[in-house]
């Protein structure tokens, strides 16, 4: 059953898989109110404006959809820096889409124009991001999600969904 | 299966109440259903009659005098919640409307009656009923959007779902829910999206989740107790014919897909409903499960009072391309050298128009509609397969570079695109021009084959409940435009055509005053004359339109309304900027003269 997302899909030839220990949600020793603030404002994009899991999955595990396979993001080698380069220009020639609004209208995404790339634009985003949001969205995927272990845990689900739908009582 | 939960403490009572009552002079019965075309005022079944023309006699509204169409009112919804993978609802309801009361829902399953008069002033919503979906949970396993694609009605009741598979029994007159039953289970990746399809007393439902290794089915509830009359599977069970066409090993039939979403047509002369069937699971890996795959991208006859299958005809065997033929089966009765006979019809996903003897099922004649068809050179005119369908092949190549194999896992450009030719998007006939008109979808994708992995139900599978299952994926080739195409219903040869700059997904509705009226992702409502597609009117609604047209009259004058609000695709929004600041809405909007 389907009508095509044919947006969302996949992410970048870049994520290489790394397998880290897992742990639950909890917020490192280090993670100051304005972190927690921006962490929060991270997983709201991530979930809702942006749409992330969509392909990600809600936890950053990688899912397979229309258009191929989004790669994990619990297990990726990027960099912060790297990261916030995927989220606004996308990946070239895969289904990761660019969500700076002005990506390929001039060379501030690879070096690069839409007209050069032709068919291998990336595709757009649903919703265009601010650079705030974009920040927002790393950090939270690296705080969160990074490191983590291959799959959320029960309590990242809770963290993620709430307690009040059935969502979760697959991870217990 | 079926678990009825009572809400409150007199259900008990109420379904016995429910059973007892009789029909009342405007309760919904066999006999209203069945002569659903003599009463035009009313649009009492989901595709107009149970035959799914979608074609009502009323001629007030005219090709010749559409030009004066005004807006008539609007009604805001609800239900674009967030929920699961999903920043809000969709609306891609057909509203039912009876007596002046519309009947129509929103992608989360809540139920609102809209008073449909003329001269209504002040609030229009009579009654709202909201089920309480769990959005995250159900969310989370819905391949395509949030939607439910409207309600029946039954005596003077409304029978609805939920996305979380949930059926609900609905005093049609307060709003108050007499009970609900579990149908569906999220919990495997089943949920339900399809309009009930109520047949005498027994309302029938399928599960979607072709996407999330799910065993479809179609399952009829008695609405007198609330409890399941039947349920039968589209993939066969071991020992049943079809179950051979499921090869590779493990538990391929299973987790096969072959799902159901979109409301089955029905033959009352035959009683036998129609009902289309999603694509075998994984989507574009069939070298993961080799064989024809039945009765996956398939129609199926079954009877309603049993679930007995008759017979069933696939249209893609081993279907590579995610080609489920789920959408609407009309049944047209001609004249064929001088015999009578009933025929089946299908513009199907995957680009041809077929139409078959819907008592046997045998192949009568089929053509390309779409503008481009890249898969196959052909139908066998014999038997209707694919001319490149080889029998003696586990796995079918079709046209090699299309196909998406293991061994070559990207494909070429392929035409049409995974959403096909036409997706669940419904055709109208109008039977005086002995025209059927289909909303067309043109373009093309690539497609790439990942290797699927196993369940966890098999030896070393990883794989589980709710997990994505589609070995692969497609990304769209250049701009996805649209087009509304008038065939022969028999033949499929073209009529009339006419290209709009967009695909359609919202579906059609035809008129005894020869209009054909629809709604357009750039939130254009247009009607066309039938006879050329020619534009005589249009107006901006000012958000996307993803649901059919109905029309009915109140106090004797002739309306046209649908529900206006929908996601905007982004396979769309690719090639197609302009649209990409467009928002969404939940609003339900009527025209008169």
């Amino acid at each position: 059953m389907k009508k095509l997302y044919g947006f969302m899909f996949a992410a970048a030839a870049a994520f290489a898989l790394t397998v880290s220990s897992a742990s639950a949600q909890t917020p490192a020793p280090t993670e100051s109110a304005a972190d927690l603030r921006e962490i929060e404002y991270g997983k709201d994009i991530f979930k809702t404006k942006a749409n992330c899991q969509f392909c990600h999955k809600w936890d950053g595990s990688g899912d397979q959809g229309y258009g191929g396979n989004a790669l994990p993001l619990r297990t990726t080698e990027l960099t912060l820096e790297q990261f916030v380069e995927t989220v606004k220009c996308g990946r070239i020639g895969t289904g990761m889409p660019y969500h700076d609004r002005f990506a390929y209208n001039d060379k501030r995404c690879y070096d690069t124009t839409r007209e050069e790339l032709g068919n291998d634009t990336p595709p757009i985003a649903n919703e265009y991001l601010q650079p705030r949001e974009i920040a927002a969205v790393a950090k939270y995927v690296f705080a969160r999600q990074k490191g983590r272990g291959v799959k959320g845990s029960y309590e990242d689900c809770l963290d993620f969904w709430g307690k009040e739908s059935k969502q979760c009582e697959q991870f217990k | 299966m079926n678990h009825i939960k009572t809400t409150g403490m007199l259900a008990g009572m109420l379904l016995a109440a429910t059973a007892l009552s009789p029909a009342m002079a405007a309760d919904m019965t066999m006999e209203r259903a069945l002569k659903a075309d003599s009463e035009p005022g009313n649009w009492i079944l989901h595709a107009q009659n149970y035959e799914g023309h979608r074609f009502s006699r009323l001629k007030e509204i005219t090709a010749e005098n559409a030009k004066n169409l005004k807006l008539a009112y609007t009604v805001a919804l609800g239900g674009y919640q967030s929920g699961g993978r999903y920043p809000h609802g969709n609306l891609e309801g057909t509203p039912l409307v009876d007596d002046g009361i519309a009947y129509v829902t929103d992608g989360w399953g809540s139920v609102y009656a809209v008073d449909a008069s003329a001269n209504k002033r002040g609030s229009r919503v009579i009654w709202k009923m909201d089920p309480g979906t769990d959005r995250a949970w159900a969310g989370d396993v819905a391949c395509c959007g949030v939607n439910n694609r409207g309600v029946a009605l039954w005596k003077d009741k409304i029978v609805s779902i939920a996305l979380d598979g949930r059926l609900f029994l609905i005093e049609k007159k307060t709003g108050e829910m007499l009970w609900e039953a579990k149908v569906a289970e999220p919990a495997v990746g089943e949920t339900i999206t399809l309009a009930p399809l109520v047949i005498r007393d027994v309302a029938i439902t399928g599960s979607a989740g072709g996407e999330f290794g799910i065993r479809g089915w179609y399952d009829a509830v008695d609405l007198n107790t609330g409890k399941q009359k039947w349920r039968t599977f589209m993939i066969p069970g071991p020992g049943e014919p079809g179950h051979e066409s499921w090869k590779g090993g493990g538990n391929r039939w299973k987790h096969g897909g072959a799902s159901a979403w979109v409301t089955p047509t029905f033959d009352s002369t035959l009683n036998l409903i129609y009902a289309g069937v999603g694509n075998p699971g994984p989507d574009w890996d069939p070298d993961y499960r080799p064989g024809d795959n039945k009765w996956a991208s398939s129609v199926v006859a079954m009877n309603p009072d049993d679930g007995k299958i008759k017979w069933g005809f696939q249209y893609t065997p081993n279907d590579p391309y995610d080609f489920d033929e789920i959408s609407e089966h009309p049944i047209v009765r001609m004249k064929i050298n001088g015999q009578d006979r009933t025929v089946m019809t299908h513009a199907a996903r995957n680009g041809f128009y077929y139409s078959l003897d819907a008592a046997n099922g045998s192949f009568i004649t089929g053509k390309q509609y779409v503008d481009k068809l890249t898969w196959s050179t052909g139908l066998d005119p014999k038997t209707g397969m694919p001319l490149e369908y080889d029998p003696k092949k586990d796995v079918q190549d079709y046209i090699a570079s299309m196909t998406p194999r293991r061994s070559r896992p990207t494909t070429d450009v392929k035409c049409p695109t995974t959403s096909g030719g036409k997706n669940w998007q419904p055709t109208a006939f109008n039977p005086d021009l002995n025209i059927m008109y289909i909303p067309s979808a043109e373009g093309c994708n690539k497609l790439t084959l990942v290797v699927q992995k196993d369940w966890e139900d098999e030896p070393g599978g990883t794989v589980k409940p709710r997990d994505r299952f589609t070995g692969g994926g497609g990304v769209n080739q250049g701009r996805i435009e649209g087009s509304v195409k008038g065939v022969d219903p028999l033949t499929g040869e073209m009529k009339v055509k006419t290209a709009y700059r967009y695909p359609n997904w919202a579906g059609l509705m035809a008129t005894a005053g020869n209009l054909i009226v629809t709604g357009w992702p750039d939130g254009e409502f247009v009607a066309y004359d039938a006879k050329t597609l020619q534009e005589v009117y249009t107006y901006s609604t000012g958000c996307g339109i993803n649901a059919p047209p109905v029309t009915y009259t109140v106090a004797g004058k002739q309306y046209i309304g649908l529900l206006v609000g929908s996601i905007q695709k982004a396979a769309i929004l690719q090639d197609s900027p302009e649209l990409k600041n467009s928002a969404t809405c939940s609003m339900f909007y009527a025209w008169a003269l």
